[in-house]
């Protein structure tokens, strides 16, 4: 008797579980949806900027940029860690962190085989509440922490830290920028990956840009206002801020991605838990009955 | 005997439509663009875009960025692109206060302060038209 009603209660707890986890796959799906869109759209931004970048070296502007010159000694670097603000999204969160705490740990020097990465200054800035609380816990304080990043990065927002990391380059406060994330390759592959961001390695082109050469292969003379070394210099930094707006937006789309993914998982295990149960309950009342049935016949007899 | 005129921001397309005629803000001043225009990569300023096409005519406020002028095709890529109904004598008279406000000790900080007050003023000067 006392079996199957905890049973019952087993089987109902699970089923409410699954409610949630296939509401959230939806809502992730929804999210995820619009988190794609908006990564295609700053594509169009991106493409454009980098058909620029290759008209104006076309004309034979020499790109010189502080941003894109090495500092002679690097002695400070920044880690920016990209990390997600809620959990229930599967491996994402403890991917990056793995990642993050393993280049930590060689740019502090705590891995022996790792010296030369050692620099004198480390600085580590992260993105999203879990990651905050990883290495809270792990006795590591961020510099600067961000949890205003949903699965919609701002533009604005994004472009007032990518200001804040120009200055402190260009001012030689930071003399590398690095950056670990999430990478978007395809709805099938997303991978951690871990970027230098500054100095800039090339201009404005990201891997996967559009090369429409088809409408550019005019070659027209362009008119440059005022001049096409000014316009390069004015390139960069926006190659920059697009560049690490482009991360954000990654990041916001492998974090639906898998947050999607971890719960449909849950969803098919919650399933295939469900029927586990419903038999178990079902044995049990059976033979609960049949237990009943046999006292009855018994008792019946007993009385003949 | 049209132009195309694109905005693009990094979040999005804000706009794509043809037009006889564009005034856009160079970063000396506005420049006018009508069909067949030669090819020109210039540097935008903060002011006031505007799209004429017949009677309409449609105002954009931007500031910073690029322009691209190509085959009758003229593509604005710039950070900001605000329909210029949407900007208020409060949001510019605070925008001049912030940027007012900002430090000016360092060179840096001294020309980021002149880029602020550059957009300010241009936002001023389009709301008090």
């Amino acid at each position: 008797m006392a079996k199957t009603k905890t049973l019952n209660k087993r089987r109902q707890s699970i089923r409410s579980i699954r409610k949630i986890t296939r509401t959230m796959e939806l809502i992730s799906t929804a999210c995820y949806r619009g988190a794609m869109d908006r990564a295609m759209s700053a594509m169009a931004y991106t493409d454009r900027l980098t058909n620029m970048v290759r008209n104006l070296a076309g004309s034979g502007a020499e790109v010189s940029h502080p941003l894109l010159v090495e500092h002679p000694e690097t002695k400070t670097v920044q880690l920016l860690v990209l990390s997600s603000n809620r959990g229930l999204c599967g491996g994402y969160n403890g991917g990056i962190l793995r990642r993050a705490v393993r280049r930590w740990n060689e740019l502090t020097g705590k891995v022996e085989s790792a010296a030369d990465q050692k620099v004198e200054n480390a600085i580590l800035d992260v993105a999203g509440k879990r990651g905050i609380s990883y290495f809270n816990f792990r006795k590591v304080k961020p510099t600067e922490t961000y949890t205003q990043f949903e699965d919609k990065p701002a533009w604005d927002e994004v472009e007032m830290i990518a200001n804040k990391y120009l200055e402190e380059y260009l001012t030689g406060k930071i003399d590398r920028l690095e950056i670990v994330y999430t990478k978007f390759f395809s709805m099938s592959k997303q991978a951690v990956v871990h970027e230098t961001l500054l100095p800039l390695s090339e201009l404005g082109s990201t891997d996967d840009a559009k090369t429409n050469d088809a409408d550019n292969n005019i070659n027209a003379e362009y008119d440059f206002l005022p001049s096409a070394d000014s316009i390069l210099k004015e390139i960069v930094p926006a190659s920059f801020k697009t560049k690490l707006f482009k991360c954000f937006l990654d990041a916001a789309v492998c974090e639906q991605i898998a947050r999607m993914v971890a719960m449909k998982a849950a969803t098919e295990n919650a399933d295939a838990m469900i029927q586990t149960l419903t038999m178990a309950v079902n044995r049990s009342r059976q033979s609960q009955i049949t237990g009943e049935l046999t006292e009855l016949i018994g008792g019946v007899e007993a009385l003949k | 005997m049209e132009i195309k005129c694109i905005v693009v921001t990094p979040e999005k397309v804000v706009l794509e439509k043809s037009a006889e005629f564009v005034s856009l803000p160079l970063y000396d001043g506005d420049y006018g663009i009508a069909f067949n225009h030669t090819p020109v990569i210039g540097r935008l300023g903060a002011g006031e875009l505007r799209i004429r096409n017949g009677e309409n005519t449609d105002s954009y406020f931007v500031s910073g960025g690029f322009v691209e002028v190509l085959n009758n095709s003229v593509t604005l890529m710039t950070s900001r692109a605000v329909p210029v109904a949407q900007i208020t004598k409060e949001t510019a008279e605070q925008a001049f206060a912030e940027a007012s406000a900002k430090p000016a000790s360092t060179v840096e900080e001294v020309e980021l302060r002149n880029a602020a007050l550059q957009s300010a003023r241009a936002m001023l000067r389009i709301v008090n038209k």
